[in-house]
């Protein structure tokens, strides 16, 4: 018996070897790599002998950079409202299609294109709906007598732009995940609780929101995670612009490590996001765990 | 009219809503794929071009749309190649034999949370030393950062799935373990095996973060094309949006025929 497993033991690590192993070189490697540069003062834009300079990076990210604090901040109400308008809206969807059992099918392939099609294609098409002069929108807003913005070209509308690109690709995959939520609860729970006289509100808190938590808590976790990510939109809508107004922290630790090559402190950047991540994600998932949800 | 017919006719009306906002845009790109030059300059725009200008299609694939399209079905295709190859194995050793207990599989499943500017700057150092930069084996290492996570992910789903006894009555006829998982379990898994083609070609397909970073003159992706025509001096309206419903054609292929596995791969698995 022992035999049998030993020889099972050697037969899964040969087996999860190779996928491990090159996870590891693309992943955990790098990112050891990274964080030790994080405590260094490399830079490629001026031949200064690289040096350990301990935490400097982090306490200037930290206390005196305040481009990066305010993307920091942009970054955290963008990923705050683009959860809980797209989960509203994904679970708008849903309850409509939901009542529509017949049709469901049908109507589910062209609601989801968005959300299987390149980010560069989504940014491409904001670009020329929100074109200023000759985009469709501005065009119907005219006719209902509203003089659109130059969407792009202002700072306090370039951000909403990459906001509503983002909604329009992601709130359908949103409504998937609520949907087949919905769909899993049991009849039977949802027709004891309508003799018991819940109706509304009430049967929505009590009865369907536990029901579906845990399903369309992952959903809605998964992105979180991917707004906090936000990178293609900003780079071809906006650029970060204009001035920093739409500058997302992924989009500027890119140019931090990519345009002014500033490698050492674009990795203590991208440590500071991923500490923020996985607390936030942690304690969400607290938060789900405390309900029972997971 | 009844309340009830009233209801039912505000959740089309609803329903319809949704529709035309969703789908608009597409409309748009694929209307401009078809406009002449001048008539995305004028005021009110052109909804529908009058004579359909089919030479955007031509002239965006000669502009380095063919090298787009032919550089993002390599890349593609070899990263859907490598997750599968290396994916199915470690998901069957996940998912029967407990390797790693839960720590491994949530490692990999925490992979999928990293920023990619996180992992992408040190490899872009670590390519560069390696001759990696521009070239299609760097860029298919690259996508593995979150294909492989996923094939594993999708896969160890799909395999715990399955019922055991078969595979334990091949044992008692003295398969090896790796016979059963080649002859028996693999040709079990067959549609996890189609949602993770599909999804890993498709992530690869797509991408832009990596493809805009690790590319160059040898290897110059779709959306880097795409991206390169946007961001020009005279930009190529008609010509970027045809690029850009070429870039579509995939993923549309996969909303409409393949519906069913959908949920599963853009849901991660959480939904069955």
């Amino acid at each position: 018996m022992d035999r049998t497993k030993h020889r099972d033991r050697t037969f899964a690590r040969f087996m999860v070897g190779p996928a491990v192993t090159l996870l590891f070189l693309v992943t955990i490697g790098p990112l050891l790599f990274s964080l030790a540069v994080s405590f260094t003062n490399l830079q490629f834009s001026t031949p200064q002998p690289m040096r350990w300079v301990g935490i400097d990076n982090y306490s200037t990210l930290l206390f005196n950079d305040s481009r990066f604090l305010s993307a920091m901040g942009r970054t955290l109400v963008f990923v705050l409202a683009g959860v809980v308008i797209q989960t509203l809206l994904g679970f708008f969807i849903a309850s409509l299609l939901l009542k529509v059992q017949r049709y469901r099918a049908f109507l589910l392939g062209p609601i989801l294109i968005p959300s299987v099609i390149s980010s560069v294609v989504a940014a491409w098409q904001g670009r020329m709906i929100f074109n200023a002069s000759y985009g469709p929108l501005n065009d119907v807003l005219a006719h209902i007598g509203i003089k659109g913005p130059a969407w792009l070209a202002l700072p306090q509308t370039a951000l909403v732009s990459v906001f509503l690109t983002d909604t329009w690709q992601w709130t359908p995959f949103l409504a998937l995940i609520i949907l087949a939520a919905l769909q899993s609860q049991p009849l039977e729970l949802l027709e004891a609780a309508r003799l018991d006289g819940a109706r509304g509100w009430s049967m929505f808190r009590r009865i369907t929101l536990p029901l579906i938590l845990p399903v369309a808590g992952v959903g809605v976790l998964l992105r979180g995670v991917d707004l906090f990510k936000t990178f293609d939109l900003v780079y071809i809508l906006t650029q970060g612009g204009p001035g920093n107004s739409s500058e997302t922290l992924t989009f500027l630790t890119y140019l931090q490590g990519f345009k002014f090559f500033n490698p050492s402190y674009a990795s203590a950047m991208s440590f500071i996001q991923l500490i923020v991540i996985t607390i936030v994600a942690k304690s969400y998932l607290g938060l789900m765990n405390k309900r029972g949800a997971i | 009219m009844s309340k009830r017919s009233l209801i039912e006719i505000a959740r089309w009306i609803a329903l319809l809503g949704v529709l035309v906002v969703l789908l608009f845009p597409l409309f748009w790109i694929i209307a401009s794929s078809l406009k002449a030059r001048g008539e995305f300059f004028t005021r009110p725009p052109v909804w529908i071009p009058s004579h359909p200008e089919w030479s955007n299609y031509p002239d965006s694939l000669q502009r380095g749309g063919m090298k787009g399209l032919t550089d993002s079905f390599t890349i593609a295709f070899c990263s859907m190649a490598v997750s599968i190859v290396l994916g199915a194995p470690a998901a069957y050793a996940i998912a029967r034999f407990q390797v790693g207990k839960k720590n491994l599989a949530f490692w990999i499943l925490s992979i999928r949370m990293f920023p990619p500017i996180a992992t992408i700057l040190p490899l872009f150092v670590i390519f560069r030393f390696a001759g990696l930069v521009d070239s299609y084996a760097g860029l298919v290492l690259c996508y593995t950062v979150f294909n492989l996570p996923f094939a594993i992910w999708i896969l160890k789903g799909f395999i715990e799935d399955l019922p055991k006894e078969i595979e334990e009555a091949a044992k008692v006829d003295g398969a090896t373990r790796f016979q059963i998982f080649r002859n028996i379990a693999l040709p079990l898994t067959a549609p996890g095996l189609v949602v993770v083609a599909l999804f890993t070609f498709i992530f690869a397909w797509n991408d832009f973060a990596y493809a805009v970073i690790f590319s160059g003159s040898n290897v110059t992706p779709l959306p880097v094309v795409i991206a390169q025509f946007a961001g020009g001096h005279e930009i190529l309206w008609g010509q970027i949006s045809a690029a850009a419903i070429m870039a579509i054609l995939p993923a549309l292929i996969l909303a409409t025929f393949l519906q069913k596995y959908l949920t599963r791969g853009l849901t991660m698995g959480a939904v069955k």
